[in-house]
């Protein structure tokens, strides 16, 4: 689904922000994209939606070269991946129904359908009942589901997370997380970037680590700091 | 058809255009004084063009025979021009008809009766087809047995003509500065409707929107400041054509304003194709150099 190949990114300030990286993630993984402040994650998650091009390599998402993808072609990628980010981005005159029906309607849907998904996606979010408040009327979490629900009303096949919890409290961050893996369950392919070792360390999925640009570790149901577990590591976050 | 979708569409257009009215405003001021001016350089254009016409197609020139000319030899000389092709008339005006019309000419100005004899010779009125050939046309004549004298007002006409010239291109100058003006003002505007608007414009991009369709509301935007502007100017003209036209035909009754033969609804539409063309055409330039960054 999605797949790497000897990519480096160079900033023009000559930051060198991911260096030679190789990586294969498949359709449906729960993958989770660790590593300190400034190692590479946001920037490795910019060129699977085409913000970024690669210095050099190769990126593909679902078949798709997206290095060499021409402009007026990053629309449709971009259908097909949804991004969330730890500050929402959710437009504050608009309500929660807007904003998510706002992404269909950008992208030429036709009311019909947007009169069925959206409604979808809130129900999935479990923001039905607040689908006429606004941004400001709404909880970090709730914001962050409206986030999701926006993401999601495409029906993108991969799912593309940057610090989505890194404003929320660990009520709200239980929550989210909780969400993320129902979304999985469904078949999305979830990539978070996340330096929050709690979450990583009870999902217990696929870690991959980033140190200056490189990736230094990549365990199946790994921990968030690879050598030592911590004591609460088989607590499940999820409630199944 | 999914009325939906135009909603939304045109829902997007009047939250841009309500957001900076000021802006909008002074937008569709510049191009409603791009427009006026226009308008006046092209009316005043067509009424130069018109009185130049008329002129020329009044000039005559004057042949003025010698007194030695025999009535048969007039004749004669009458009978050659008239073959000429490039003639269209020729009219005799014997020395007595020359001194009557002179007399009306002058009634009141200058008491003819003091001339106790006619000094006017005979004489030949002649008009040409085409203007341009004039000058040639009296060198011609001159050049005939029996001519005294030749003589048309060369020098006024053009005079005039290359006033109108002039005037047409200084005009046409101040027109493509003021056209100039009103698309940076616009662009200028957009601009600032697409920097409120940024938030969104990135979470289009994000979803997926196509640039089309990004564009298209700001482009719409520009095109309803070159109308409205252009639609103002219409009505600023057509106050002017009813109020002030008829006051400056009696004012300035020596020039054919009355005669302009405006075709009032195209030209209207002109004008209003030059005022949206101006916005669309600016606010692309402005939306693309945007959205390319």
């Amino acid at each position: 689904m999605i797949s790497l190949r000897a990519v480096t990114l160079v900033y023009p300030n000559g930051t060198r922000a991911l260096d030679a990286i190789d990586l294969e993630i498949a359709k449906g993984s729960f993958v989770f994209l660790v590593g300190h402040s400034g190692t590479g994650k946001s920037s490795l998650l910019r060129l699977l939606y085409r913000e970024q091009l690669p210095t050099h390599g190769q990126v593909t998402v679902d078949n798709v070269r997206v290095e060499r993808l021409r402009r007026s072609k990053i629309p449709q990628l971009r259908r097909n991946v949804g991004v969330v980010f730890q500050d929402f981005k959710l437009l504050s005159d608009k309500t929660v129904w807007e904003n998510v029906a706002f992404a269909l309607q950008v992208t030429g849907a036709r009311t019909k359908d947007i009169m069925r998904q959206v409604p979808r996606v809130l129900d999935l979010v479990g923001l039905a009942h607040k689908s006429r408040m606004f941004p400001s009327e709404l909880s970090g979490g709730e914001q962050q589901r409206a986030a999701i629900a926006r993401a999601l009303v495409n029906n993108p096949k991969i799912l593309l997370c940057d610090e989505p919890t890194g404003n929320l409290d660990p009520s709200n961050t239980n929550e989210i997380m909780d969400l993320l893996h129902r979304i999985n369950l469904k078949g999305t392919t979830v990539l978070i970037a996340t330096h929050n070792a709690l979450v990583v360390d009870r999902m217990r999925r696929r870690v991959i680590r980033l140190e200056d640009g490189r990736i230094v570790a990549d365990e199946e149901r790994g921990y968030y700091h690879a050598a030592n577990a911590p004591a609460d590591a088989d607590l499940p976050l999820v409630r199944s | 058809m999914d009325w939906g979708r135009l909603r939304f569409f045109f829902s997007e257009v009047w939250r841009n255009f309500t957001r900076n009215l000021i802006m909008q405003l002074t937008a569709i001021g510049t191009v409603a004084v791009t427009i006026v001016l226009l308008g006046g350089f092209l009316f005043t254009r067509d009424t130069l063009g018109k009185i130049g016409d008329d002129v020329l197609r009044k000039i005559e020139i004057s042949v003025f025979l010698s007194d030695a000319a025999t009535t048969a030899q007039a004749d004669s000389l009458i009978a050659k021009l008239r073959a000429d092709p490039r003639i269209a008339s020729v009219v005799y005006v014997p020395k007595n008809e020359g001194l009557r019309q002179m007399r009306e000419r002058l009634r009141g100005q200058i008491d003819t009766s003091l001339l106790t004899s006619n000094p006017l010779p005979d004489a030949l009125r002649v008009r040409v087809y085409n203007t341009d050939r004039v000058r040639d046309v009296a060198a011609t004549i001159r050049r005939q047995a029996y001519v005294a004298n030749v003589e048309f007002a060369q020098d006024a006409v053009q005079k005039l003509l290359r006033l109108s010239d002039v005037l047409g291109r200084i005009g046409l100058g101040i027109v493509t500065l003021l056209i100039l003006t009103a698309a940076i003002i616009i662009s200028n505007t957009i601009r600032l409707t697409v920097f409120a608007r940024r938030r969104e414009i990135a979470i289009m991009q994000l979803v997926g929107a196509s640039g089309t369709y990004i564009r298209l509301p700001f482009i719409f935007e520009g095109f309803l400041d070159g109308l409205l502007g252009a639609a103002l100017a219409l009505g600023l003209l057509d106050v002017a054509r009813y109020q002030l036209i008829p006051k400056l035909v009696v004012a300035l009754p020596f020039i054919p304003l009355h005669a302009i033969g405006i075709n009032e609804g195209s030209f209207a539409l002109e004008l209003l194709g030059v005022g949206a063309a101006v916005g669309i055409i600016a606010s692309w330039l402005s939306v693309g150099r945007y959205l390319r960054a």
